[in-house]
């Protein structure tokens, strides 16, 4: 099994070569043939004149043909750098990392927070389905999925953080207590929250669904005629067969604990990866971008990787290769 | 289905009910008003600098903060626009023959015993390598302007520095303001500077130091104890980042935050944040006008009347009260109202409609059958273009979409993102007309070459592709003028022309609602800068 599963690895890691090739030639194609470039932040600069923009143009090689360009950037990622920063002229790789951290704690405690609750609602709505409580949960999970997130973080940051003053309104730590957890815990609740709140309805849909299904089948009646007891029927028979689907959506949801959260972590001041894609968004700074795309890609394919071989370990239906 | 459920709705309460009485305990629950530290002060911008060095910056908002706190130019200019040294031990002028009869030769006298915050003296040859960096093509230094003039630059000796001009230009003292001065000793031997690791790491001869910087948070900087113009009173500097503007200014109110600088409190909020106790609100008149640009160049706008009669018939003063709450002063000119060469003598004459119909009748543009008006088969249909997505603006271009349709012209609104809008299609002049703020080229100084001498088309900034010998023989003038009294008259005249033939047509003056915690003193707005922290080593604690 073991020599398998180094096998499959290999082979999968193999065949995602061609497919971030791929990413890189069409996200960079897109970044530079879509008109406008990052000089246009210059133009708003009142002293600059259009010569200025042709020798910045020349100065950050941005007059180069587009295929020199693109290698010259392959070799910046292959020596590490990933390049510099069109703006401030700090290595990419740097740039990206630093900003890891914040991102995977944000949405790493919501993902999994919202994983537990989600699941609950989720097996809670399916085993009393039409119940009072299941249409609330239905009625709740299209609520916070209408509503928009920008909505529910100026909401909760109006009523926890200026009028109840219980929380700071945002940021990570409060100046000086930088490695303060509970400091870090103050700030963390709101934008958890928020986030926890959108990703728990759509986790409880999917759970929901995906219980109501293996409830229904033959070995679930089955188990129940044996006599067992209601809650290992539900917990030893129904659980793991019902958990499966939702490890592929957690397979998919798993970039996001890298590429962060635009919206919260603009209106709660996070300084994570959505920040840094926003921020670089607004000034085209295309180092910056490309990384980013880069960086997303390799996520992806890991997290697919990682979902694919959680499968084949816990269902015995499936079969790595 | 009657699968009975291991979690009841009783046990679900009991442990929501149990964690809410744990927050508190946890810490969690602790009522936050932050009360402003005597030894700090917290500064707050919407947006992150990227970029420390001051030669190097695109942003011209966020990133001269670093650039104000940890770097100084040659010399200041304080709120009544007036020239203050810095670096400099006076202001070179001709009447204390720092500057040569022709005009062409300055002599700047540098203060001795400046040093960098690494100890090193600060000499003449920082300024020279200052400038050689400027014009150096392999550097993307933000910006030449002034520069390009030098002819030549010799160091006297360690204190003074002679530099020769291809011609007198006055307004050459902004070059100077606007370019701060960086440590030949530490760059000099860098072989990319674009990439040097100094531009995150700077070192000055400025009021503070920076100590660490938070990426996506904040910048921490310590006072400079060596300050040459007196350690400042305040010791540490935090430049906090908080990208939504609403949140922000309700930073501002719990006390997280001392200061909310730059883009400031949104309009329609200040009426509240002039009274809330314990805070002062400013107004920070910024050096921006707002204008309709016309490509001189198109058909439609070819005649000088054409544009006039477009531009009288915008109801400019109304876009001002109904868009910005009346908060923005309407101004005839390319500067502020309050701008020291600002012309009082112009007239208001928008919101027209009538003359606008019959001075476009007069032109020879009728209307067709259409309701359009046309002339030599081209019809008075075009496009305005600005950055998508600022209410404000879009409102605005909607006011004047409806003032130009009841006499008889279609505009099209077509914004683009702001990397579109403002890269070729604005300086290759690809626009019918883009709606716009800017600031004057040089500095504060009322010298509007790049933007409308003929000679600043293609190479300049003169995007409306505008000709006028008579503004550009009064544009020279003025660049030699320095006689403050004569330089106000050449420059009413330029600013008369152009409200007659209206290349840009005028509509207000950017001001920006700055809030400060009330005992936070000695914060003095200027218009003459975009440094928000210009003055900071005067800044301290009532």
């Amino acid at each position: 099994m073991r020599g398998d599963l180094a096998g499959y690895i290999v082979r999968r890691i193999l065949h995602s070569i061609p497919l971030v090739f791929g990413v890189s030639v069409i996200g960079f194609g897109i970044m530079h043939l879509a008109p406008g470039g990052p000089l246009s932040v210059y133009t708003l600069n009142p002293t600059i004149t259009a010569a200025d923009i042709e020798r910045l143009r020349v100065a950050l090689g941005l007059d180069q043909p587009i295929h020199v360009q693109y290698l010259g950037w392959v070799g910046s990622m292959l020596t590490g750098s990933w390049g510099y920063t069109l703006f401030g002229g700090r290595p990419v790789l740097e740039v990206i990392l630093e900003r890891v951290p914040a991102t995977v704690l944000l949405m790493g405690t919501s993902l999994a927070l919202a994983m537990v609750i989600g699941t609950l609602l989720g097996i809670l709505g399916a085993v009393r389905r039409y119940s009072l409580f299941d249409y609330l949960a239905t009625t709740g999970a299209m609520l916070a999925l209408s509503f928009p997130t920008f909505w529910f973080g100026l909401m909760a940051i109006y009523i926890f953080a200026i009028e109840l003053r219980w929380l700071p309104s945002g940021g990570m730590y409060s100046f000086g207590e930088e490695g303060n957890v509970l400091d870090l815990l103050r700030h963390l609740v709101l934008p958890q929250m928020v986030l926890t709140l959108v990703l728990v309805a759509t986790w409880s849909r999917y759970a929901r669904s995906s219980f109501l299904e293996v409830i229904q089948q033959d070995y679930i009646r089955t188990a129940k005629a044996k006599g067992l007891s209601s809650r290992r029927v539900l917990y030893r028979h129904a659980f793991p067969n019902a958990v499966i689907p939702l490890v592929a959506l957690l397979g998919i949801q798993l970039p996001t604990l890298f590429s962060g959260a635009l919206v919260a972590e603009t209106i709660f001041a996070w300084p994570g990866m959505g920040r840094l894609f926003v921020d670089a968004l607004s000034m085209k700074d295309h180092s910056i971008l490309m990384g980013m795309v880069m960086f997303t890609a390799l996520i992806v394919i890991v997290g697919n990787l990682l979902a694919d071989i959680a499968i084949a370990l816990i269902d015995p239906r499936v079969k790595l290769g | 289905m009657s699968t009975k459920l291991a979690l009841t709705r009783r046990s679900l309460l009991k442990g929501a009910a149990a964690t809410g009485f744990l927050l508190p305990a946890t810490g969690l629950y602790r009522p936050a008003i932050a009360q402003s530290n005597p030894d700090r002060v917290i500064f707050a911008t919407t947006q992150e600098p990227v970029q420390f060095n001051p030669l190097l910056y695109a942003n011209g908002g966020t990133d001269t903060i670093p650039e104000a706190l940890v770097f100084d130019a040659l010399w200041d200019v304080d709120e009544k626009g007036d020239f203050i040294p810095n670096l400099a031990a006076r202001i070179p002028t001709r009447e204390n023959g720092d500057i040569s009869e022709d005009g062409r030769t300055w002599r700047v006298n540098l203060k001795p015993g400046v040093t960098w915050s690494d100890g090193q003296p600060f000499t003449a040859k920082d300024v020279e390598f200052t400038y050689q960096t400027i014009v150096n093509p392999s550097v993307a230094a933000r910006s030449r302007s002034g520069f390009d003039l030098i002819d030549g630059i010799k160091i006297v000796d360690d204190h003074t520095v002679e530099i020769t001009l291809k011609r007198a230009y006055v307004p050459f003292y902004w070059a100077w303001q606007s370019m701060h001065i960086v440590p030949h000793h530490l760059l000099s031997g860098e072989s990319d500077i674009n990439t040097s690791g100094f531009n995150a790491q700077p070192i000055g001869t400025g009021a503070y130091i920076l100590q660490s910087r938070t990426a996506g948070s904040h910048m921490i900087y310590e006072a400079n104890p060596n300050y040459h113009r007196g350690a400042p009173k305040i010791k540490q500097f935090i430049h906090k980042f908080v990208p939504d503007q609403l949140v922000a200014y309700g930073q501002m109110r719990t006390g997280e935050i001392d200061y909310f600088g730059l883009v400031g409190i949104p309009y329609d909020r200040w009426e509240e944040a002039r009274g809330l106790p314990g805070r002062t609100f400013q107004l920070n008149p910024q050096p921006y006008v707002q204008f309709i640009y016309f490509n001189t160049e198109k058909p439609q706008f070819t005649d000088p009347k054409v544009r006039k009669a477009l531009y009288i018939a915008c109801e400019m003063e109304k876009s001002i009260q109904d868009i910005n709450f009346g908060s923005t002063p309407r101004t005839l000119s390319y500067l502020h109202p309050s701008h020291w060469a600002y012309n009082g003598a112009l007239k208001e004459e928008t919101a027209n409609p009538q003359l606008a119909e019959k001075m476009l009748d007069e032109a020879g543009w009728r209307r067709g059958a259409d309701g359009i008006r046309e002339k030599d088969g081209v019809k008075m249909k075009f496009t305005m273009s600005t950055t998508a997505g600022v209410p404000s603006r879009q409102a605005s271009q909607q006011l004047f979409q409806q003032n130009w349709k009841d006499i008889g012209v279609d505009m099209e609104i077509r914004n683009m993102p702001g990397s579109v809008v403002w890269g070729d299609y604005t300086t290759k002049s690809q626009f019918d007309t883009l709606l716009v703020a800017w600031e004057p080229p040089v500095g504060m100084d009322p010298d509007y070459s790049a933007r409308c001498h003929s000679n600043a088309i293609g190479n300049g900034a003169n995007y409306t592709l505008y000709k006028n010998p008579e503004v550009d023989r009064l544009l020279d003038l003025g660049a030699t003028q320095e006689n403050v009294e004569e330089r106000k008259q050449t420059y009413a005249k330029v600013q008369d022309i152009l409200l007659e033939e209206v290349p840009f047509a005028p509509q207000f003056g950017v001001v920006q609602g700055n809030m400060t915690v009330s005992a936070l003193q000695g914060i003095k707005p200027n218009q003459y800068v975009t440094d928000a922290a210009w003055n900071v080593h005067e800044w301290s604690w009532a």
